[in-house]
This record gives C-alpha cells, structure tokens and sequence, in this order.
C-alpha cells in the first residue's frame, strides 16, 4: 500500500479519535498518594530532592510540605499487574480489549510498537492524599507512513489526571508508533 | 553554579545559554529494574533479559517513567528544592541498557517572568554510546520572592 492510497484501516481508527481508550481508562488510582510509594521512588532514582520526603524541609518552601516527585504522576494510575502470564500478553498488566485501536492495528500485522514521545504537563504538585483518576482519550492517528524500521501508523493519546475535586492536576500527551516488522526495508 | 539538594538558585542568576550541571548515570540492570518497579511498570523489556532480547531489544532498557523520573532529578539536582517542574517533553531514541553510562547535559534557552515566578526553559539530552536516549524540553518555574 502506498500513503496515498486510500487506507480502510485508516479510516476504521478515525473513529476512534477523540474516543477513550478503553484499554487505559478511566483508570481510579487503587492507592492515594502516599509516602511510602514517594520513598520507594526516591530510592529507587536516588533523587534527594528534601521536598519529597523532609516534612521540615518541605515546610520552609513554597510547597509547605512534602510533596509527590512530579514525574511519578503516571504512577499513581498504573493498573495494578496481574503477574502470572503477563509475557504471554506482550507485557501487559491485564486482558486487553478487543475493540481498542492498538489491538486493531496489531491484528492487521501492525505488531510492533515504539515509544517516540512524551509530554508531562504539571498543574500542580500532588501531596499525600491525594486520590487520582486518569482519562485517557485517543488524539490523532497518522497516514501509514514508511520508516527505517518497517511501515507504520503513529498513535497519540492524550491522558488526563484529575483529582478527588475532579480539577485536573496534570496531563501526559504520548506518542508510539504502531509498525509492520516484516515491513522494515521497503519502499512504498 | 548549582542549586543541588541544599539552596535553589535564584531566577535573577540564571540567563539563557548556561549550561546545566552534567549527570553521569551509571546505568545498571538493577538502577533500571529498581525505577521499573518503583514506578509500577511491570513490562517484562524492563527486567526480564530473555524476554527483551527476544523482542529485538539488545538488553532490558529503562521504561519512559524512569527516564522522566531521571530528568525531573537531573533539573532539580541543579536548580534546587524550590523548583516546580511545568513540563517534560522528551523525544526518545536510543534505549538505555545495563552497562553503559546516560549522560544527563542541558542548557537555559529563555528566561521570563510570570506573575510573582520566574519561567526557565531548558533543552535537555540524555544520551549514551547508542546515541541520544531523550531529547526534549524541560520548562519550570522559581518563586520570584526567594529574591529576598
């Protein structure tokens, strides 16, 4: 198939866009934000940042407390794993749904999938307490394109993460490209 | 100049061109599992090796949350605990694998003030001898009465 040509899978995800997906969300955090989940993050990346975990420290700041380290947004939401059989589905934490995008373009050989961006936008920073709820909704989908790693349609949603007041503390925009392995090499 | 874990830097001090304090990780299996789990990623590419390298990657490579987490440490190691990070946008390329250092480097690129804070926007990288493992922009903000 060539980009020009009209493209019926195109066409199928279209329909999609602007709808959630139901892979992602909403997704209700099953912890609040909570220092042990903070401690367990500043350990693991070795970030001494004293507004994290120092109720002192964090006090004598603008934030007038401890606060969450912001990158740990995505976190607060992820699904909680079911371990057993998590290879035999490519990774994921639980079952995935028929009808979302992704696995359409999987089922149409589109197998593959690269990370190419993300964007973290903070509204505010969270403090322990906090209860979050994700809504993730698909944004764009792009003409099949060609790249040096086979043929392929970039996918971005965008997911929004709202609070106990349902204010919206922050969002994450990210993009992966969905692509044809047995593609890779070749010319449309 | 740096803000480390201890002062922030002052908005007044900082002007577009200066550069970053460099952060040398030194990327471990264990520094990428401990970040995987941490952030409660539980893809196999980010702590089981034969899982990864049966899906083309040529080791088990550091989840996107990680390597944000990494940057967000990056920013505020240098500009200090009164920082708010706005936002982090990265590009990502080359994975980053055990056993080889992701070198963290950035510069200011604006400066502005906004009401009582003071906006700084960095271009950021973090690259190892794969070539760059994220590109992006980091922008945050520094209370304007830390002046005093």
């Amino acid at each position: 198939m060539t980009d020009d040509e009209l493209d019926p899978l195109r066409a199928r995800l279209e329909a999609c866009i602007g709808e959630p997906l139901s892979e992602f969300g909403p997704a209700v955090a099953p912890d609040e934000v909570n220092l042990p989940m903070m401690r367990h993050w500043v350990d693991a990346l070795d970030d001494r940042n004293p507004v994290y975990l120092d109720a002192e420290r964090g006090a004598s700041t603008r934030f007038g407390g401890v606060v969450a380290p912001p990158a740990m947004l995505q976190t607060w939401t992820m699904q909680r794993p079911r371990i057993e059989g998590i290879a035999e589905r490519g990774g994921s934490s639980g079952e995935i749904a028929a009808d979302n995008p992704l696995t359409t373009l999987a089922d149409a050989g589109y197998t593959g999938t690269l990370a190419t961006n993300s964007e973290l936008e903070f509204e505010r920073y969270l403090r322990p307490g906090d209860r979050l709820q994700a809504s993730t909704v698909l944004e764009a989908i792009s003409d099949c394109k060609t790249t040096a790693i086979g043929r392929g349609y970039f996918v971005t949603w965008v997911t929004t993460y709202t609070d106990g007041a349902g204010e919206t503390v922050g969002r994450q925009r990210f993009r992966i490209l969905k692509f044809d392995p047995s593609s890779a090499g070749a010319r449309s | 100049m740096t803000g480390g874990s201890g002062v922030s830097l002052r908005f007044r001090d900082i002007a577009a061109g200066d550069e970053l304090t460099p952060l040398d990780l030194a990327v471990t299996a264990t520094v990428i599992v401990a970040g995987a789990i941490a952030s409660r990623d539980f893809m196999p590419v980010h702590h089981d090796r034969g899982f990864a390298t049966a899906q083309g990657a040529p080791d088990i490579f550091m989840n996107i949350l990680t390597t944000n987490g990494y940057v967000s440490r990056f920013v505020t190691d240098w500009a200090g605990p009164e920082t708010m990070l706005r936002s982090i946008s990265i590009r990502l390329g080359a994975p980053a694998v055990p056993d080889k250092i992701l070198r963290f480097t950035g510069r200011v690129t604006d400066t502005r003030q906004e009401g009582d804070e003071g906006v700084v926007e960095l271009a950021i990288r973090a690259a190892n001898d794969l070539g760059d493992h994220a590109t992006g922009t980091v922008v945050l903000s520094l209370p304007l009465d830390a002046l005093a």
